[in-house]
């Protein structure tokens, strides 16, 4: 779309005014529905200088607690993204250049941060059923993984 | 209340939890307990205001760019090229990191693509090269970093606005600092090199350079169209991120055919969940300065420690620490809006010059931003090269020791950024 | 503070003299504390309206009533400060229409060029007495939990450029830089330019690096922004004006008594003449300062009577597009508002000129629809 504005500037001399909004568009629902995919992966930035250095039943301690309590936080701030979108639906606001909804700009804030709460239960319980640590449900600890990490 | 929010913050952070946590819980944590009568939704529309920035999306397309470059050939056939040149010099590589760094980062504007689009590439040969992968990545994020100080510099824009100052003179006064920070990163790259034996290849003759430089020629019109295009104003910053991912996918697809079609979309997730995990900090960083200016805490702060009648030397001490703890926490523009309108009055009956403060302010922003916890850059390499938190800051402290020095030797001796203006 | 307040006695309201006099007479008012956020850093001309308004809501009260202003940058964007005024988050707000157009798209009403006169304090005049203005928009604004008290301009927005802008020819594939406000964009298509909108933190060095040619600005944004540095000719066009609204949240308002009530009330009375005097002291002064910059030349022009006519004609069919696209109360707005400014100027500014009558509305019907057709044939 940033292309397309250039490409387009450059040959007709004007502007697509609603680039910039189609592009904060995407940054936004990237971001938040990306939360869960992340999870998943294990791709979350954290410091685990404790984490890494403690004993395992700490760690697995640690593997269970962490990921309920963000679960419980991602849900709370969903729901006040609920909130936020209602209210910004009831306005009726729209966006400057191409006039559509505001809320559609937002309604991805809740829903990413639910699936993000839900994938986090996921890690949660795949380390309550399983005798191993994994840091994601896709991602086991470093210290237990066969295959070296690139 | 200011410790609930930075106990709450310290510990999440330091249990392992993921770093959106104590971004996001601090502050709600506040709202919900501290600020009575203020809706938590607020926070909603901080956090979407944070990665509202134009100059923001830049980021996620200079990942998509680099990704597709480094999964083909572009990126090798650069680097060979620049190999020819400086492999046969003790630090070479390291020297041209930072200089590609700081250039790259002072016209995109965005210390963050910088990482990405430069680092990506650089590293892996710094590696190749025998560098362990903490100092590489330590070097790249701080080189970038700098790029604040050197024009055209947002920070400085912004602060000329606050203080009232003239952009053009900041400009010329970054200059000084700049190239001293350089010529330390230079040094202590050369030194570096030498203490942990970093293998020099053989030089390369006329015959080779002239080769990889054909080999190099389309993907040298990637550096070209990007930094011209900029600075002759065809394209903004943003513009020349969205260039960038179409260069990259013609010369791979269609040229090197390196890359086929159909990885594109595998490339592009990859690229959406480093996206992701960056821009998600960003956010809740945003809902927590909001709080925390809400709460007035930094006039608070300020109030306590200036004192009555403060000398020049005292008031940029201050300002340099306020500055300096203010970026590690909170993104630089934000704080620069925040705290020099408190900081300039003082300055001025103090004797202090309002361009070497500017350069001061920026250069602490600028040291800020690279130090740990809450540095965006930090987490920015943490999720481009997939390392843990604690890899990435691990070869920070040389750098973090030469950005302190400069910064004494700037603060004392306000000719480093006063000189050239003088010369005019 | 001071001069404020005395400036407030000498224009003869009686009033505001008695209580600037003996402000402990406000003895048995409830201490609170509120907030103001502007949209503006400290020391430009709405950190300043916003500071003596505070100083004079404490001085009325006795000190009961405390106004923390908020300056720009500390509470998010423009538009994130609109909603945590209408949310009660903060009390009191400067809102600028610009900001609200998708919320009140009758507020872009300030965006037409060259609808009001050259002379500021008519137009200001204008802004304080409007029927279409104060009882016509007031109520739309309401509905979206803005309260306005006031009206009021920053000064008059003036054009700079890398080259000459005298005549509608000079723009002719001129990159201008606006706002991102579909009328303001219109505007500087019906000249002939190639609006683009940019926010103002990269305007500096797309000035600079000739991304775009020119700006719209009043004189004091101006040379605080520094553009002057970036740009070599500054036209005195006066071909709007930036105005501004001091706002409150509507339920907050309502519920405070009456007695307080009455303070804010003459408070934003007094202020009306010191925000005129504020954006005026301070255009001038950073007037003199653009003049005075050797080491940054900008040739100043000023616009003729003729070359404002000869832009007014190409503007005046925005003016129908603003009738059209404006909002349900967009017409009954602007036709009133066209025949204030003629009979309280005495200028002949183009009322009743197009878009009156059915035929002239489908004519331009048609038009718009080839003009949108054009623009999807390019895309
Ligand atoms: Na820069
Ligand atoms: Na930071």
């Amino acid at each position: 779309m940033t292309f397309g504005n250039v490409i387009y500037r450059l040959v007709t001399g004007s502007s697509w005014h609603f680039a910039a909004e189609i592009s904060r568009l995407s940054v936004i629902v990237a971001s938040f529905i990306g939360i869960s995919y992340a999870a998943r992966k294990g791709r979350h930035i954290s410091m685990s200088a404790f984490f890494d250095l403690s004993p395992r039943p700490v760690k697995k301690a640690l593997a269970i607690i962490i990921p309920f309590v963000t679960a419980i936080v991602l849900f709370a701030v969903g729901y006040f993204a609920v909130l936020y979108t209602h209210g910004i639906y009831e306005s009726g606001r729209t966006t400057a250049a191409l006039q559509f909804p505001f809320w559609l700009m937002v309604v991805a804030i809740p829903i990413g941060c639910f699936l993000g709460g839900i994938q986090f239960l996921r890690n949660m319980w795949i380390n309550i059923v399983n005798k191993e640590i994994y840091l994601a449900q896709d991602k086991k600890d470093y210290s237990e993984q066969q295959e070296t990490q690139i | 209340m200011l410790w609930t929010l930075l106990g709450v913050m310290v510990i999440t952070l330091l249990l392992g939890f993921p770093m959106m946590i104590p971004l996001i819980a601090g502050p709600l944590i506040m709202i919900l307990f501290f600020m009575d009568g203020l809706e938590p939704t607020i926070m909603i529309q901080q956090m979407a205001e944070g990665i509202s920035s134009y100059v923001l999306i830049a980021v996620p397309l200079f990942i998509f760019a680099a990704d597709i470059m480094t999964s083909g050939r572009t990126s090798q056939k650069l680097l060979d090229f620049v190999g020819a040149f400086v492999r046969h010099l003790s630090g070479g590589y390291a020297i041209t990191t930072a200089a590609a760094c700081t250039m790259f980062g002072s016209i995109s504007g965005s210390t963050q693509a910088t990482v990405v689009a430069i680092g990506k590439p650089m590293r892996q040969r710094l590696l190749k090269a025998g560098y362990k992968d903490s100092s590489a990545i330590a070097l790249i994020i701080n080189a970038s970093d700098v790029a604040l100080l050197i024009p055209p510099s947002i920070g400085m824009i912004i602060y000329a606005l606050v203080a009232d100052a003239s952009v053009g003179d900041l400009f010329i006064a970054g200059i000084g600092p700049g190239v001293l920070i350089f010529i330390f990163f230079a040094a202590y790259a050369f030194i570096h090199a030498k203490i942990f034996n970093i293998p020099l290849a053989p030089k390369a003759d006329w015959k080779e350079r002239r080769s990889v430089f054909i080999k190099a020629l389309m993907p040298l019109g990637f550096p070209v169209i990007i930094v011209g295009g900029i600075y002759t104003g065809q394209f903004t910053p943003t513009e020349a991120a969205g260039i960038s991912v179409l260069y990259a996918l013609i010369l791979e697809v269609f040229v090197f055919r390196s890359i086929k079609l159909k990885e594109i979309p595998d490339i592009a997730l990859s690229s959406g969940i480093v996206t992701s995990a960056v821009f998600v900090l960003v956010a809740g960083g945003q809902a927590f300065s909001w709080v925390i200016s809400f709460a007035r805490i930094p006039t608070m702060l300020t109030d306590a420690v200036i004192p009555a009648d403060p000398t020049a030397l005292q008031v940029l001490v201050i300002v340099a620490v306020f500055f300096f703890i203010g970026c590690m926490f909170v993104d630089p523009i934000v704080v620069i809006l925040i705290l020099t309108p408190i900081f300039a009055p003082v300055a001025t009956m103090a004797g202090v010059d309002p361009i070497h403060l500017g350069v001061v302010i920026v250069f602490q922003a600028a040291l800020g931003s690279a130090t740990p916890p809450f540095g965006v850059d930090i987490f920015t390499a943490s999720a481009v090269f997939n390392k843990s938190y604690l890899d990435v800051i691990r070869g920070t402290p040389p750098y973090i020791v030469i950005l302190l020095l400069t910064s004494v030797l700037v603060i004392v001796f306000e000719d480093i950024s006063l000189f050239l203006l003088n010369l005019f | 503070a001071c001069g404020g307040n005395d400036d407030g006695a000498d224009n003869g309201n009686t009033d505001t003299g008695n209580n600037g006099d003996n402000g402990e007479a406000a003895g048995d008012i409830e201490p609170q504390e509120w907030r103001f956020v502007v949209e503006e850093t400290q020391g430009q001309v709405q950190y300043e309206y916003a500071q003596e308004f505070a100083d004079l809501v404490d001085e009325k009260s006795g000190g009961a009533l405390d106004i923390d202003v908020y300056e720009f940058g500390a509470l998010g964007s423009e538009v994130d400060q609109v909603e945590q005024l209408t949310q009660g988050i903060v009390e009191f707000a400067i809102i600028s229409p610009g900001f609200t157009g998708t919320l009140v798209p009758e507020g872009n009403i300030f965006a037409l060029q060259f609808l009001f006169t050259d002379d500021q304090e008519t137009n200001q005049e204008i802004l304080n007495e409007s029927e279409a203005i104060n009882e016509q928009l007031v109520p739309l604004y309401e509905e979206q939990g803005i309260l306005p008290l006031a009206f009021w301009t920053e000064g008059a927005m003036q054009w700079t450029g890398n080259s000459p802008l005298q005549t509608p020819d000079d723009f002719q594939g001129f990159q201008m830089r606006t706002q991102e406000s579909p009328l303001i964009l219109e505007s500087y298509e019906a000249y002939g330019a190639n609006p683009t909108a940019m926010s103002w933190g990269e305007l500096y060095t797309g000035l600079q690096q000739g991304a775009v040619d020119g700006q719209e600005n009043p004189i004091f944004f101006i040379a605080d922004a520094n553009f002057n540095e970036v740009q070599d000719y500054m036209t005195i066009s006066n071909h709007n004006m930036y105005v501004t609204m001091t706002t409150v949240n509507p339920d907050f308002y309502n519920g405070l008594d009456e007695e307080v009530q009455q303070i804010i009330d003459e408070s934003v009375e007094e202020m009306r003449e010191r925000g005129f005097e504020i954006q005026e002291e301070q255009n001038n002064e950073f007037l003199s300062q653009i003049e005075d910059d050797e080491d940054n030349p900008t040739e100043i022009t000023e616009l003729s009577e003729e070359e404002r006519d000869a832009f007014r004609e190409l503007a005046l069919p925005v003016r129908d597009y603003f009738r059209e696209n404006g909002g349900d109360q967009a017409e009954e707005i602007l036709d009133t508002l066209e025949q204030e400014i003629e009979d309280m100027s005495g200028e002949d500014i183009g009322a009743g000129e197009s878009g009156d009558d059915a035929e002239d509305e489908v004519d331009n019907e048609n038009s718009n629809n080839d003009m949108n057709e054009d623009e999807d044939d390019e895309e």
